[in-house]
């Protein structure tokens, strides 16, 4: 029996997705068998991110509403075997989702797949409530700067209030990823560093992603960076899956990168 | 810090600013959304409270912090 997994946010354009993509890359590189569904029905994205938008023939709403089984839906990632995709539906409303059809959708995937991840949409309607509903484990992303703090510490009440767990009285296991951290601007004492976030959400970290213009190229083309070598964001989200699976992995120092002429203006700043 | 800072001593920074507007916010708005009745409790209480003496304003504050939840009850009788 698998796990479900739920990356969410509250607030739009932190990297939900791109998170999503690249855990599930990670997860499957792994060994796990890992299925990736995009809840964001009507603006779908995770197809593109992850290079896989050009196989798709049926979408999730598809597979609910019966148009469909399962495996004319599922596409199987190339080059990571073990990771399966569902798109969202694109042309259809957000509402169309419904907690019955969902419901049996995920149960049915936790039968033959290690993780189901799910990549929540932003705000906190009923998109992103069906996401939450079914989750044991929730990955709250968040960039810090005050408005994404902020949603996300909505977003957590919400879980602990509106998921199944929450109704069954068990608990949702939550984590943070703190992500697009720009150390030089919390070294000069511009940015929240992990511990504010940390001690403003009272949450346990899972992972810190560096803001890294890699990721773009990488979204550019469609190839998840977490299979890169050499790249701190990539062995940032590689740790994370490790995390997820109950290793213990420290933390990366992400530290700003300091020439002789940065370390001469400092002193002057 | 750097020489000049100090010299000339530290300027608040940004971070600081933004960290502690967050945590007032949000300590005010986790109370008022685990506390729905927030409103209702505080017009019965300050029902029962004109009964008795001739206030006609009761302030209610909730704290929370990570263990800790607190409401407070303010009636000032007069001055």
């Amino acid at each position: 029996m698998g796990i479900v997994i739920t990356v969410t946010s509250g607030k739009g354009g932190v990297g939900k997705s791109t998170t999503t993509a690249n855990l599930a890359v990670g997860l499957a590189n792994l060994g796990k068998k890992v299925v990736a569904i995009d809840f964001d029905i009507g603006l779908r994205n995770l197809d593109m991110i992850l290079g896989l938008e050009n196989r798709i023939v049926y979408d999730v709403v598809d597979v609910m509403e019966g148009r469909c089984n399962l495996a004319q839906a599922l596409i199987n990632d190339k080059k990571s075997k073990s990771l399966y995709f569902l798109p969202a539906s694109q042309t259809k409303d957000k509402d169309i989702l419904n907690k019955d059809k969902v419901k049996a959708l995920i149960e049915n995937l936790k039968e033959s797949f290690d993780i189901v991840m799910l990549d929540s949409p932003a705000g906190i309607e009923s998109g992103f409530e069906h996401s939450i509903f079914l989750a044991d484990r929730a990955l709250i992303v968040s960039t810090p700067d005050v408005s994404s703090v902020r949603d996300a510490d909505r977003v957590i009440g919400i879980i602990d209030a509106k998921s199944e767990r929450a109704k069954n009285g068990q608990e949702v296991e939550k984590h943070i990823i703190i992500n697009r951290i720009k150390p030089d601007m919390v070294e000069a004492g511009n940015m929240l560093s992990v511990e504010d976030v940390l001690s403003i959400l009272a949450l346990p970290l899972i992972g810190i992603v560096p803001d890294d213009e890699d990721i773009i190229t990488s979204t550019n083309t469609g190839t998840p960076i977490v299979t890169k070598e050499k790249s701190l964001s990539a062995e940032a989200y590689r740790n994370i899956a490790r995390r997820i699976l109950g290793e213990e992995v420290e933390f990366l120092d992400i530290k700003a990168k300091k020439g002789f002429l940065s370390t001469l203006k400092g002193m002057f700043k | 810090m750097s020489l000049f800072e100090s010299f000339f001593g530290k300027k608040k920074s940004t971070a600081d600013v933004a960290k502690n507007r967050l945590t007032i916010m949000l300590s005010h708005e986790r109370a008022s959304c685990k506390l729905p009745y927030l409103d209702d409790l505080r017009n019965d209480l300050i029902n029962v409270i004109k009964k008795y003496t001739k206030v006609e304003d009761v302030k209610i504050t909730s704290h929370n912090n990570q263990n800790l939840e607190l409401l407070e009850v303010e009636v000032i009788l007069g001055k």
